[in-house]
């Protein structure tokens, strides 16, 4: 075709975006939005390997062209994440966008990828070279900053592969079926013996990346509820003290009493 | 250089143009098919919704390059369907329609969600309808006529 690739391997794939200067497409809702002149896109569609969720010990492989309604159609993929990726905008756009191109996109309020953050889930990426497997953290180094080679392809999302019982998503945003999130907030919380075992905390809050505090969290690892309780009020201004929001489209103000009253509400619900 | 091979409305097409550009605008300017309205070109409001694949999708965030090998359906292609029909009849009945801008859009969404939920309640159709953006009618007589649809067109969907 004049002006594009169409692939139907990965390998194919991989060679020309080594071979030549080209834009990765994927559902083109983000690309398209943009209206970038002057470039020729690398179309993935037709990658039926990119395409794919699977399950293995460790981890729910999700692969970059996974559609959002695909994923909420899969009973492979875990709750938290169906609650996020089901308020993305509307069907038409559900029905295209990607978790590649969430991820591709470098965006600091993409939903899909703040599950990824509080999950600990890694990115799994390709080049002729071979493979490099990423923390999720560190592929999203700064608003529309990734850590992406010129010739590599995002592959697919490993999420660790847990029961993920315990946990809260919010998104607060404006019109439902086009919000972009103001703030979103997930949490996973789990007990064993009485003590807390996992506390993760992760936010969008327009803060130029996504935020979460593992030394704060780690405060509250090994301690019982009550324990936890005693020190609520020290864990939230800690929080407090961390979040540091500049002007957005919403006030900053507003985004971190949004986000202190998500991590609260997280806590208590949890019996903390 | 191979051309861009899709089934529109039916038939067989070839596109030699460049495989950056926007399906809105090729299906409009190319094919002439102007049911397919541009209303934001920033997939938010719905007006530029055709189906691919049977699936609903906003042709402004679509570039041609991706529809290779894919069928694309516009209103004008929907038109000759007994489901089209249910529809329209059902829309006339709660004069659900007023300038018409969104229709195209809104009915093809309509058809999209009956196709996964062929008795859908309210919030369901609101769901399958909330990319479709309506200046006129304030909605509730457009869902209203897809409640009675689903319910006229039984065993369509
Ligand atoms: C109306 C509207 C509402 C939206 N609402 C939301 C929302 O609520 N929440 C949200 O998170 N997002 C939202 N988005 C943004 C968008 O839909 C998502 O970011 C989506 O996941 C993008 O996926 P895509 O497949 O369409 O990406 P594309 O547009 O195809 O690509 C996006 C970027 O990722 C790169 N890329 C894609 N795939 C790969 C790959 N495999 N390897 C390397 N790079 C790749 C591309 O080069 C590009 O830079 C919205 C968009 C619109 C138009
Ligand atoms: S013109 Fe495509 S969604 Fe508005
Ligand atoms: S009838 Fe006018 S925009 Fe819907």
């Amino acid at each position: 075709m004049v002006g594009g690739y169409a692939p139907a391997t990965l390998e194919k794939a991989l060679r020309i975006r080594a071979e030549e200067t080209v834009v990765p497409y994927a559902g083109g809702t983000d690309l398209m939005v943009q209206n970038r002149k002057n470039v020729e896109y690398l179309f993935l569609n037709k990658i039926a390997e990119l395409k794919q969720i699977k399950v293995d010990k460790d981890y729910i492989h999700i692969g970059a062209l996974v559609t959002f309604t695909q994923a909420i159609n899969d009973d492979k993929v875990p709750q938290i994440m169906k609650d996020a990726i089901s308020k993305i905008a509307a069907p038409a756009i559900r029905n295209a966008g990607t978790f590649g191109g969430n991820l591709g996109n470098g965006s600091d309020k993409a939903d899909s990828v703040l599950i990824e953050f509080a999950v600990d889930a890694k990115v799994r990426l390709m080049s002729l070279k071979g493979e490099r497997i990423v923390n999720v953290e560190d592929f999203c180094i700064t608003r529309r900053k990734i850590d992406l080679k010129d010739d590599e392809l995002i592959v697919e999302v490993l999420l660790p592969n847990k029961p993920y019982k315990n946990y809260i998503y919010q998104k607060v945003g404006g019109r439902n079926s086009l919000a972009i999130s103001h703030v979103a907030f997930a949490g996973l919380f789990e007990e064993k013996d009485g003590k807390i075992q996992e506390f993760s905390a992760a936010f969008i809050a327009d803060a130029g990346r996504f935020l979460r505090f593992k030394d704060i969290e780690q405060t509250l690892i090994g301690k019982s509820k009550k324990e936890a309780k005693n020190l609520k009020d020290k864990v939230i201004k800690a929080y407090s003290d961390k979040i540091v929001l500049t002007a957005g489209r919403v006030s900053a103000e507003y985004r971190k009493t949004v986000s202190l009253n998500l991590l609260r509400d997280f806590l208590t619900w949890f019996g903390v | 250089m191979y051309a861009i091979k899709f089934i529109l409305n039916g038939e067989q097409t070839e596109y030699t143009g460049n495989a950056g550009d926007r399906l809105l605008d090729v299906l409009r300017d190319t094919y002439s098919l102007k049911s397919v309205k541009c209303g934001c070109k920033e997939g938010e409001c719905g007006a530029c919704a055709v189906l691919i694949d049977n699936t609903l999708i906003n042709s402004c965030c679509v570039a041609m390059g991706a529809v290779d090998e894919k069928s694309i359906v516009t209103m004008e292609g929907f038109k000759k369907t007994p489901q089209f029909k249910v529809l329209s009849d059902a829309m006339a009945d709660f004069s659900a329609v007023q300038c018409g801008f969104c229709i195209p859009g809104m009915i093809l969404a309509s058809h999209a969600t009956l196709l996964l939920n062929p008795h859908p309640s309210e919030d369901e159709i609101r769901e399958g309808l909330s990319g479709n953006i309506c200046r006129c009618t304030g909605y509730n007589a457009i869902v209203k006529a897809v409640k009675k649809a689903s319910e006229e067109g039984d065993g369509l969907w």
